[in-house]
């Protein structure tokens, strides 16, 4: 974090978060949805186990960013790991798409979830907010107009190689 | 019948009784005459205020699956049909099946796939909103191409009316020089849409009320690509030659609200919120709601009714001195009471949800008009004694556009997820001499990507993601978000949507075991596809074959892995599977319910006569699409709107008397 306070636990998903979605700080800021998926984190894997996490993704993304390492000690330790890769890939869903889906069986054997560990929509906002129209280069269908004709213009992203 | 309640009593709160009482009330007061109206919806009355209706549309984001009906909540003393319903016909042992776990009980042997809203503004609330005429050839099958029925009007008898509901209900954008429609006199849009009314429209140059709906980018890519270009199709047998079409993206008709094209039309906003919705504004959610009201819906003109003409009388006022509405919802008619030729009263019953039982009611009008919606007004005339049923074609005939869907990944950025649900179209096969072997279609290019058949954006989401027994994230963080940003744009679907024959088979009954919590019955459905039908799936594939290679999609792929190429496929485990020639297809529903009570000159093959009116109760009027003989390619809301105008004049005209 570049100074002396040891980050907060929010601060510390939020980092999470940009490391996940590939969106920056200022952008995941800018949904108001980190206050609400951080509850959701602990809401389903509850807090003891939510601060693990936290606490090893914190590590690594230090050792990422302090070595030069480019991911490599975030990947072994969050992504590939059997105790938080599941959470990251249910956490990457949650940011995409507005909506929890649980984790699975072969974790829960494991570490167990809680009993709030369903599918749903966490919030309309959370929908609205979903990272995977704002990647897609739209908008969520239903909220966000982007304005009268603005679907005969070229699409904001550039065009991809096939 | 000595001193009725009302004048006029209206069931369903939907396009066609709003259209009704609208027609009634304004052609009634060119007679000094006032009519008092009653309209009962089944469902509730929830957005008749425009603070409400966002309700629905929070319900929408909210909800975990996102259909049609998901912003609409309805009661179990109301229930409506889901498409989440649907499900396999046969058991484990490929034996038949009934569906009985939603509100149809479905009999098959295809599950019928529309759904339909029971609450106030009816379907409308989650139309598409697309507004194209019936084609000439369209209400002369039978004479023409020796197929289906005749109607009993025509195209030039319809068209004054059609007008009326593309100006003065509806509100339609388009742009009679981008309409390219086969099977019209010389091929010349203007003299299909050439109008009569020379006292609006000079030297009967038609035009609509407002500007034409843009054109997406996907249609201009198209355009660039297909326009011009030759689809052939082969003949069934050798004595049938091969037929060729040229392929020519079409800007649609649309209820959407735009630029007006004269200063005297005026835009119509939301419900209870003028201001609002005044133009598109791009929501990319027309189904299953238009947040903004932006695209036309009943409430609109419920509102106005309710507005200019409340049932309660002011201070002051007196009795007949202008019409009035009531409109009562969450009060389901159950009976159509009639005796020695003609209807006596109507009994309803109104629910409350709380704990309170619902109570009984009886109501008397000079005028009866049954507008629930085709399938419930069958059930209710079924239900009612066979009531209007002399022809034993109540419930009959029962028809939908089956869906074929194809859909790839293009090799460009087509600015997918963007704009109103379809802006353009592929008329080209919509009418032709090929109708008589196999059923026209309508060809419908879907702006969002492949949100219909593979419910994207999310699966590309959970494809790219990965997770499941591995939990282990495949893509993730930049890479994620670029990877999504080079699928999700170049998706692209195309619907086939294929004309229905009407059949005696497909039909709808009432069945004691069946019922709903207020007792009522439920729709009891048989339903399938005619051969005449499923001849057009193999066309309807090949064109699109050849439309997909000429743009460079010639590839068959599937997810989840995302390359350029054709990704259609269609599983023998689906629900509405069907089997043709060796090949395998799936349909959808579209949500157009036509033909439970056709109209026609006969009484004895007929139910309504050109008026919608019941040959055998003639104060009786049976309005919707279900008084539709054939279903021609058109989405089938605007011409239910020109019928409803037909039959509001016709009221009025008596009423006047």
């Amino acid at each position: 974090m570049g100074n002396s306070t040891p980050p907060t636990p929010k601060q510390i998903f939020a980092e999470l978060s940009v490391e996940l979605t590939g969106f920056d700080r200022a952008e995941l800021a800018g949904t108001g949805m980190i206050d609400t998926y951080y509850d959701t984190l602990l809401r389903m894997i509850g807090e003891r186990e939510a601060g693990q996490l936290l606490r090893f993704a914190s590590e690594a993304l230090d050792k990422d960013r302090t070595e030069k390492m480019n991911g490599t000690a975030f990947r072994p330790a969050v992504i590939d790991s059997p105790r938080f890769g599941p959470v990251a890939v249910s956490l990457i869903k949650l940011w995409y798409l507005g909506m929890w889906y649980p984790l699975p069986a072969v974790y829960r054997d494991l570490f167990g979830s809680t009993a709030d560990d369903v599918g749903h929509v966490v919030s309309g906002q959370g929908y609205r907010e979903g990272l995977v129209w704002v990647a897609a280069g739209a908008h969520p269908m239903g909220g966000k107009p982007p304005g009268h004709g603005s679907w005969a213009e070229p699409p904001s992203l550039l065009n991809p190689t096939p | 019948m000595s001193n009725p309640d009302y004048d006029l009593v209206i069931v369903g709160g939907g396009i066609s009784g709003a259209a009704i009482a609208k027609t009634v009330v304004e052609q009634s007061a060119k007679n000094k005459k006032f009519p008092r109206i009653l309209i009962l919806e089944a469902g509730r009355a929830t957005a008749l205020s425009a603070d409400k209706y966002d309700t629905y549309v929070e319900a929408y984001h909210e909800a975990l699956i996102k259909v049609p009906n998901s912003p609409y909540p309805a009661s179990a003393s109301a229930p409506q049909p889901d498409v989440l319903d649907i499900r396999p016909l046969k058991d484990a042992h490929g034996k038949p099946k009934i569906g009985d776990q939603g509100y149809f009980v479905q009999k098959g042997p295809m599950p019928f796939g529309s759904d339909y809203a029971r609450s106030l503004g009816g379907t409308t609330l989650h139309w598409l909103g697309t507004t194209l005429r019936m084609l000439p050839n369209d209400f002369r099958m039978n004479e023409t191409y020796g197929r289906g029925v005749d109607w009993p009007i025509r195209y030039e008898d319809l068209k004054p009316y059609y007008e009326r509901a593309e100006w003065d209900v509806i509100g339609v954008a388009a742009d009679v020089d981008h309409q390219y429609y086969p099977g019209i006199e010389d091929d010349d849009p203007k003299k299909y849409f050439r109008s009569k009314n020379l006292e609006k429209f000079k030297n009967g140059v038609y035009h609509f009320p407002m500007e034409e709906i843009p054109s997406s980018y996907l249609d201009q890519y198209l355009a660039k690509h297909v326009d011009g270009m030759t689809i052939t199709l082969p003949g069934m047998d050798r004595d049938e030659p091969d037929h060729e079409f040229t392929i020519r993206i079409s800007n649609t008709p649309v209820a959407r609200n735009s630029t007006p094209t004269t200063p005297d039309y005026k835009v119509v906003g939301a419900a209870g919120n003028a201001d609002r919705g005044q133009r598109c504004e791009g929501n990319s959610s027309c189904i299953p709601i238009c947040p903004v009201q932006a695209k036309y819906n009943a409430l609109k003109t419920l509102y106005e009714l309710i507005v200019r003409y409340p049932y309660q009388l002011k201070e002051g006022e007196k009795e007949g001195q202008r019409a009035r509405v009531d409109i009562r919802s969450q009060c389901v008619a159950t009976e159509v009471m009639h005796d020695d030729g003609k209807v006596t009263g109507l009994t309803y019953k109104t629910y409350y949800d709380d704990g309170f039982k619902p109570t009984d009611h009886t109501v008397t009008a000079r005028t009866y008009v049954l507008a629930a919606n085709a399938i419930e007004n069958a059930t209710l005339l079924l239900a009612s004694n066979n009531a209007a049923n002399r022809s034993d074609q109540v419930g009959r005939n029962l028809m939908d556009h089956p869906l074929l869907l194809t859909w790839g990944l293009l090799p460009e950025n087509v600015g997918a997820y963007r704009g109103p649900g379809s802006t353009s179209g592929i008329p080209s096969f919509r009418d032709g001499d090929f109708r008589d072997a196999r059923t026209a279609f309508r060809v419908e290019i879907g702006n969002w990507g492949w949100n219909f058949p593979e419910n994207t954006p999310y699966t590309t989401v959970l494809d790219l993601v990965g997770g499941g027994e591995d939990g282990k994230a495949q893509f993730y963080g930049k890479a994620l978000r670029k990877r999504l940003g080079e699928i999700l744009p170049r998706q692209f679907r195309i619907a086939w949507e294929l004309e229905q024959d009407p059949e005696a088979r497909n039909r709808v009954t009432i069945d004691d075991r069946y019922r709903d919590a207020l007792n009522k019955y439920r729709p009891v459905i048989e339903y399938d596809l005619s051969d005449y039908v499923k001849a057009s799936l193999p066309w309807a594939a090949e064109a699109s074959r050849q439309l997909f290679a000429q743009l460079g999609m010639a590839e068959k792929r599937r997810r989840p892995t995302y390359e350029t190429g054709d990704y259609s496929h269609y599983d023998a485990d689906d629900a509405s599977v069907v089997q043709y020639e060796g090949e395998t297809y799936c349909v959808r529903g579209a949500g157009h319910v036509v033909g439970t009570h056709r109209m026609g000159d006969d009484p004895t093959t007929s139910v309504v006569d050109s008026h919608q009116r019941s040959h055998d109760l003639p104060n009786l009027f049976i309005a919707g699409c279900g008084s539709m003989p054939t279903l021609g390619t058109s989405n089938p809301t605007l011409t239910m709107t020109a019928l409803a105008l037909r039959t509001g004049d016709k009221i009025a005209e008596e009423l006047s008397k």
